[in-house]
């Protein structure tokens, strides 16, 4: 390729003094076009204007070029706003799981609260009444036929009579009471197992029994931790379009803005890498 | 030829790049700032109502199930009491009437009560025992005490809900106002250096900080 041309360019600025003028450099190999103009041209505007100084300056070796990078800021902003437009759909659908997952342990907490209570009002308001019952009329009963041995005639009759009449209420609704007529809930001392009676009740239905909300809860706080430590690989990719959009007015400076960029966004996609591979 | 006019126009415009530039930056960092922001209060708000939805069943089913335990060993306590009294109103109009069977029935009746009354309470120090499950013996055995703990750790989580609700509110006002700044910012690139672009960036630039003092305010 040919030798580096170097450029003239206009530098226009206000001067201390009321009318002054002098030339860099007016060296140009060729004229330049456009904007650009040749010493002899420049020196003539000068001269018809008060206040201002116009010089011309090779920069062809130091002024960057408009055009320079600017296919890097444009490939830098386009790859930051898809990178954080993918974070953010993510952390948002994994967000939604999270809620998802607090809902779903709501629900839960609601069904099997529900089926406790239903089981333990069956037992405590349907089926031990009932019990009581028949372990009062047993009791009642077993005490009239003892005072009954010690005892003659007409009190005799009474005690055993009463102890009928217990025995009819026995009879009577013992069909109706697995509480109190399987031995498996009897007790020694006349009483009744409860806490067996229950746990029976509850295992008729072990799919309540097994319901368990606080797993879903902690699912649903894992993975709001994912979803917030993923949004936070928003910021890094947020300061790479920063650096990025900086870069164009700052030419001097846009190589190096555009190399920070792409490293904060590169830190920025690696963070929401890991958190995605690893959380 | 360049005339004042023009010199100077060329360094406004300069300048306006430069301020649309680090208003465009800035409006990207504050919007994924307000972004977690708004993520993570929204989570927290979520998270606590729906604790608090939780320990108000659990409160509910806890009042509920202890309170059937509680009132059946009640019921059965009065039924005991009642065949106590009746024993002892027996065994009296036995002994005012010289009505030995009366007086006999009574003395049953009062060994009865003994026995059933023994009975009842080991039927009640059974309730909630092994082998029943661990949440239902919780719900069973909830003492006044645990659930005034409940309630309050309840109340606290519709606290924390108001409060997460307020920073996410406020993230999403930010988020809207940097909206706005966007709209004006490209409303000011396509007017660009004159009065309505100096106006639209000069309301951007007051919409971005005013986002970022909700972000600010979003975080306290």
């Amino acid at each position: 390729m040919g030798a580096r041309v170097p450029r003239i360019v206009p530098r226009i600025d206000f001067a201390a003094t009321p009318r002054r003028r002098y030339i860099d450099a007016v060296t140009a190999p060729e004229p330049s076009r456009g904007s650009q103009m040749s010493g002899e041209i420049l020196e003539a505007a000068a001269s018809e204007v008060e206040g201002i100084v116009v010089s011309e300056v090779i920069v062809g070796d130091h002024e960057p070029s408009p055009e320079r990078g600017r296919g890097g800021v444009a490939v830098l902003l386009t790859v930051a706003a898809v990178v954080a437009a993918v974070i953010g759909f993510r952390a948002a659908i994994i967000s939604s799981s999270a809620s998802d997952s607090w809902q779903s342990a709501l629900r839960t907490e609601v069904k099997r609260s529900a089926s406790a209570t239903e089981d333990v009002r069956y037992l405590y308001q349907t089926e031990l009444p009932l019990a009581f019952q028949i372990i009062q009329a047993r009791i009642v009963q077993g005490e009239m036929l003892a005072a009954a041995q010690g005892q003659t005639g007409a009190a005799k009759q009474g005690l055993l009579i009463e102890a009928g009449i217990q025995a009819q209420i026995i009879s009577g609704i013992s069909s109706s009471s697995d509480l109190a007529t399987k031995p498996e809930y009897a007790l020694t001392s006349g009483g009744l197992d409860l806490g067996q009676r229950l746990a029976d009740l509850r295992a008729e239905q072990p799919a309540m029994v097994a319901l368990d909300p606080d797993g879903l809860e902690a699912a649903g706080d894992k993975l709001a931790n994912k979803a917030e430590v993923l949004s936070l690989a928003l910021i890094p990719t947020s300061v790479a379009a920063f650096l990025g959009v900086l870069s164009q007015p700052f030419r001097r400076r846009r190589v190096l803005l555009l190399r920070l960029g792409t490293v904060a966004l590169a830190g920025g996609a690696a963070m929401a890498l890991i958190v995605e591979v690893l959380a | 030829m360049i005339s004042p006019d023009s010199a100077a126009e060329l360094r406004a415009e300069k300048r306006f790049d430069l301020v649309a530039a680090i208003l465009i930056g800035a409006i990207a960092v504050l919007a994924a700032l307000l972004a977690v922001i708004q993520i993570g209060a929204s989570q927290a708000a979520t998270r606590a109502d729906l604790e608090a939805a939780r320990l108000a069943s659990d409160l509910s089913a806890r009042i509920s199930a202890s309170q059937m335990a509680t009132d059946s060993s009640f019921g059965a306590q009065q039924t005991a009491i009642v065949l106590g009294l009746e024993s002892v109103a027996r065994q009296l109009a036995g002994l005012e009437n010289n009505d030995a069977t009366s007086t006999a029935v009574g003395a049953a009746q009062q060994s009865a009560y003994q026995k059933l009354t023994a009975a009842l309470t080991a039927t009640s120090e059974t309730s909630g025992g092994a082998p029943v499950d661990l949440y239902t013996a919780g719900l069973l055995g909830a003492t006044t005490q645990q659930l005034l703990t409940e309630l309050a750790e309840q109340n606290h989580q519709v606290d924390v809900a108001a409060a997460a609700s307020t920073h996410e509110q406020r993230a999403v006002l930010g988020l809207s106002l940097l909206a706005l700044a966007g709209v004006l910012t490209g409303l000011a690139a396509v007017l660009r250096e004159g009065r309505g672009g100096r106006i639209s960036l000069t309301a951007a630039c007051a919409m971005a900080a005013f986002a970022g003092a909700m972000a600010a305010w979003a975080l306290i």
